[in-house]
């Protein structure tokens, strides 16, 4: 197995107004993995990537990121990941190619701008602004600004939400291309499937804990070993499939 | 050193990417200068016409070499506007308020009879309602006729007035509302300009985006306030400019120190502006905050007209007003010459100002 890079001891935060988003969170990711944080809306996952990303205060417990501590060193895992915010939609007035020479600066990093947009497939957009993309080419555009820095470890808040199928599945097919590349991903996400088709393991989180932690197959078979039998007959193709077939993969973006 | 030095290049590149942000941003450009410009043209307007305000209706059936010469010394009154009407018309004029004197030369004015001059009447009327213009106009007429009398009648003038027109500074009105309207652009542009803009980058996400990145987002600010700042510079240059080229604008002080109390003014009212939206969560509370200072700083300033009219106490509490500090400063360096060492209240006041505001945003400052 892959050695660890990332290792969460007993993460929990408490918010000023008494609300403990976060009560006691415990996991590692492994080097090259796609790690996924499931749960519902309010689970506290957004609140725990922001701690571990050095962008949230930890109100106790310990994120070690590479060898560093994030508490005492946000400056220091900052500069080795990348991170992906759930709003995509700022500094609308720049092209894409002056935002990645700019994010690159931030980093002290120089980058092939063109190279960059070719991976995530906007090589054609180079000299648009911002605000003129659709919401898939924001969304490959806001992870492009992630990897300026070649980071070790990428973040993605809910990369997918409220993007059709096709933008959706092009940009699984992105993510996967990340991971090709050795570089390791924490993704939150809604769906289900997105989930089942990207992670190599999910921990699922409610109410500020987690309570499930491992491959999506484990996942389902302790579930099936538990007697579960599911409510409807599984079809053998999905609704999307069936839009999929209909309107082509090719974005429509 | 390697930290400086990386820091410098962070700096140096979202400075870059704020200036070509607020240089995309066409809107807000031309408003930020529209609107000075505008009021800068209609004061404009408004201080040259007075030059020439007393309006004169003329109405001459004299045909005589003496009527050309009365009217001729009518016209060559440089605060008059005389024009030539029938009679009818000029009293219809004169009730509806648009001339301020009807003059009317009857047709014996400067006949004889039997080798001697016939005695004549002019006739003037005005608005006794609304006397000032229309007295002062009549004086002249009585003036002229009185001097053209004496000389037919070939009596010796025994008292004469002597008098002279001594230009002092030649200040117009316009001289005057132009450090008023800079003024009041500074502090818009410093306080509408920074707390909407910023508070969008707040609400939107921009700022925790840079949050994300090993900069601290403190640099993001400076680097919006100095894009501000010459911004600011150059809309204050450009208004200056246009006030001299087109309103012939008097300078009497030094250009150099009237830029560094803008620049003071700038400080001040930049540091309002990052105050309020480093307060505000967002954009509806942005709103009320920002009228609610510059309104009343406005109005009571001394930036459209001077304070002197204010009762006492209003006059005293209005002296402490940033708006003041900038509008009288700039004011005394345009209009009176006045050096920095000879503006102390002004210089010292901004500072305070300035340093007292900058205590508060460091307290108020909230980055999400």
């Amino acid at each position: 197995m892959d050695p660890t890079i990332l290792e969460v001891n007993d993460l929990k935060k408490t918010y000023p107004n008494g609300l403990d988003a976060v009560k006691g969170v415990s996991f590692s990711v492994h080097a090259g993995e796609v790690f996924g944080i499931l749960g519902p809306n309010g689970a506290g996952k957004t609140t725990t990537m922001e701690m571990i990303e050095g962008l949230r205060s930890i109100s106790s417990g310990t994120v070690i990121l590479d060898g560093i501590d994030t508490a005492k060193n946000p400056h220091r895992v900052k500069q080795r990941i990348g991170i992906q915010l759930q709003s995509s939609d700022f500094f609308k007035n720049l092209k894409l190619t002056e935002l990645l020479e700019m994010f690159a600066d931030l980093y002290g990093a120089t980058i092939d701008p063109l190279a960059l947009l070719t991976d995530v497939g906007l090589q054609d957009k180079a000299s648009f602004l911002v605000k003129n993309l659709s919401g898939g080419q924001k969304q490959r555009f806001s992870i492009a600004t992630t990897l300026v820095n070649k980071p070790i470890m990428v973040f993605l808040d809910e990369p997918t939400t409220g993007l059709d199928p096709q933008a959706r599945r092009n940009l699984w097919e992105l993510i996967a291309q990340i991971k090709k590349r050795g570089t390791t991903v924490i993704i939150t996400t809604h769906y289900m499937e997105e989930a089942q088709y990207l992670c190599d393991r999910v921990a699922i989180m409610d109410d500020g804990r987690i309570v499930a932690l491992d491959t999506p197959q484990q996942l389902i078979a302790q579930l099936l070993d538990r007697g579960f039998i599911p409510h409807t007959e599984v079809p053998p193709a999905t609704l999307e499939d069936v839009f999929i077939d209909l309107t082509g993969k090719t974005l429509r973006d | 050193m390697t930290e400086v030095k990386q820091t410098f290049i962070s700096f140096l590149a979202l400075t870059k990417a704020s200036a070509k942000m607020y240089y995309r941003n066409k809107g807000a450009i031309v408003f930020s200068l529209l609107i000075p410009i505008g009021l800068l043209s209609i004061f404009g307007f408004l201080s040259r016409g007075s030059i020439a305000s007393i309006k004169i209706g003329l109405t001459n059936y004299s045909e005589q070499a003496a009527a050309v010469k009365f009217v001729d010394a009518l016209k060559d009154i440089h605060a008059f506007k005389v024009s030539e009407l029938t009679e009818a018309a000029a009293s219809a004029k004169l009730a509806k308020d648009e001339i301020d004197l009807q003059v009317v030369v009857p047709k014996s004015f400067g006949t004889f009879k039997d080798g001697k001059i016939s005695s004549s009447e002019v006739q003037t009327r005005y608005n006794s309602g609304k006397p000032q213009n229309g007295q002062i106009a009549n004086l002249a007429v009585v003036q002229i006729v009185s001097k053209m009398d004496r000389a037919l009648t070939h009596s010796p003038a025994v008292l004469k007035v002597s008098s002279e027109g001594v230009s002092t500074n030649n200040l117009t009105y316009f001289d005057f509302i132009l450090p008023g309207i800079l003024s009041m652009t500074i502090m818009q542009l410093g306080i509408f300009g920074v707390a909407f803009s910023f508070v969008a980058m707040k609400s939107n996400g921009a700022l925790r985006r840079i949050q994300a990145t090993p900069v601290h987002p403190i640099y993001f600010l400076l680097a919006q306030a100095v894009v501000r700042l010459a911004v600011t510079l150059m809309v204050a240059a450009i208004l200056v400019g246009f006030g001299t080229y087109f309103f012939n604008f008097h300078m009497i002080g030094s250009y150099f120190e009237f830029g560094l109390i803008c620049l003071l003014g700038i400080f001040t009212f930049l540091g309002i502006g990052f105050t309020i939206a480093g307060w505000a969560r967002d954009e509806t509370q942005v709103a009320p905050v920002a009228n609610l200072i510059q309104l009343p700083l406005l109005m009571l300033s001394g930036v459209f007209f001077p304070r002197d009219g204010f009762p006492l106490w209003l006059k005293s509490v209005t002296d402490y007003s940033p708006l003041t500090y900038l509008s009288h400063g700039l004011r005394s360096i345009a209009n009176e010459g006045s050096g920095f060492s000879e503006l102390p209240t002004d210089v010292i006041g901004l500072s305070l100002w300035m340093i007292a505001i900058y205590f508060l945003a460091a307290k108020v400052f909230k980055w999400e």
